[in-house]
């Protein structure tokens, strides 16, 4: 393959999409991001152990079920993947619905969660936890919101009829990277932020 | 880019056909592990053994969606690099910063924003 025919159909000379790598990188740098935001509450954690006790704020369950229902839209969304590359138009769509909802869900948790924490006195500005935490969580939030909203405009997009399974495979398979790296950004937190506050 | 592409629909057919269940068993493993974590926090056992359990379990559900959900064990090698390199700058930042204020001799005694 020349250079020019790799550059015409979107492929990188290492036979890999540019679109597809460009998203990798993108979720490398991501990684950098929330790996400092991750590092910054836990280093602060071991600095000002005595500062806040979050064992009596957290809820366990909550959180279990929050990190459960983002578990499963990943699964939704590698099924949505797996239809777009079959051409199967329907069963993309049902699975897309069923991994906005749970998207939803999960914000929904959260906000519940924010609520509940404010309303007990943990609000951003009381001392390291309450920024670190607030600043860390409230950033993952931000992602799964802009992946719902991207999810959703996929979704008009292919009631439009403009949709092709075979042409627009790569740009959900894309759209399904930037979610399952949310889901494993939670996994990371959740083990490292919620249930290790309660063994320590 | 996927090794779907390359293939007859035939092909592609089978291969997402084989990944569903694979995505399946996955996805029941995810949750049972997460079920586990959540026993494992009240279960009175010593703290260095929990806490290495749930550091592993987590690492295994990290890997599986890496792997299985974002395809990367059927994608191309320069993929994981690219992501790879992310985790490994993510993890070494962590790493320095500990090194350099996890010790105690640097802990301000006052707290910010108190």
């Amino acid at each position: 393959m020349s250079q020019t025919e790799s550059h015409d159909d979107g492929h990188h000379g290492l036979m890999v999409k540019n679109k597809k790598l460009l998203m990798w990188l993108f979720l490398g740098s991501d990684c950098m991001f929330f790996g400092t935001l991750i590092s910054t509450h836990l280093i602060y954690r071991k600095l000002y152990p005595e500062e806040f006790d979050p064992t009596q704020l957290f809820s366990l369950e909550l959180t279990s079920f929050s990190t459960f229902i983002l578990l499963m839209s990943s699964f939704l969304m590698a099924l949505s993947v797996s239809a777009m590359h079959k051409g199967e138009m329907k069963s993309f769509r049902r699975n897309v619905v069923g991994v906005i909802f749970f998207g939803l869900i999960f914000l929904g948790c959260q906000v519940y969660e924010f609520a509940h924490f404010i309303h007990e006195g943990l609000t951003l500005d009381l001392g390291t936890f309450g920024s670190t935490f607030y600043l860390m969580t409230g950033t993952h939030g931000v992602h799964v919101a802009v992946g719902v909203f991207w999810l959703i405009s996929m979704l008009f997009y292919s009631q439009s009829g403009k949709m092709e399974a075979h042409k627009n495979a790569i740009d959900v398979e894309i759209a399904g990277l930037y979610w399952h790296f949310v889901d494993i950004v939670w996994i990371v937190i959740f083990t490292v932020v919620y249930l290790i506050e309660f063994i320590v | 880019m996927s090794d779907t592409e390359h293939m007859s629909q035939k092909e592609i057919l089978k291969a997402e056909n084989d990944r569903y269940y694979a995505f399946v068993n996955l996805a029941l493993i995810l949750a049972a592990v997460t079920g586990i974590e959540l026993v494992l926090v009240y279960l009175p056992f010593p703290t260095t053994l929990i806490f290495t359990v749930l550091i592993s379990l987590s690492l295994f559900k990290f890997v599986g969606v890496v792997a299985w959900f974002m395809h990367l064990i059927y994608d191309k090698l320069i993929l994981t690099m690219a992501f790879g390199t992310g985790m490994i700058i993510a993890f070494g930042t962590y790493t320095a910063l500990l090194f350099l204020l996890g010790g105690d001799m640097v802990a301000p005694q006052e707290i910010p924003g108190r």
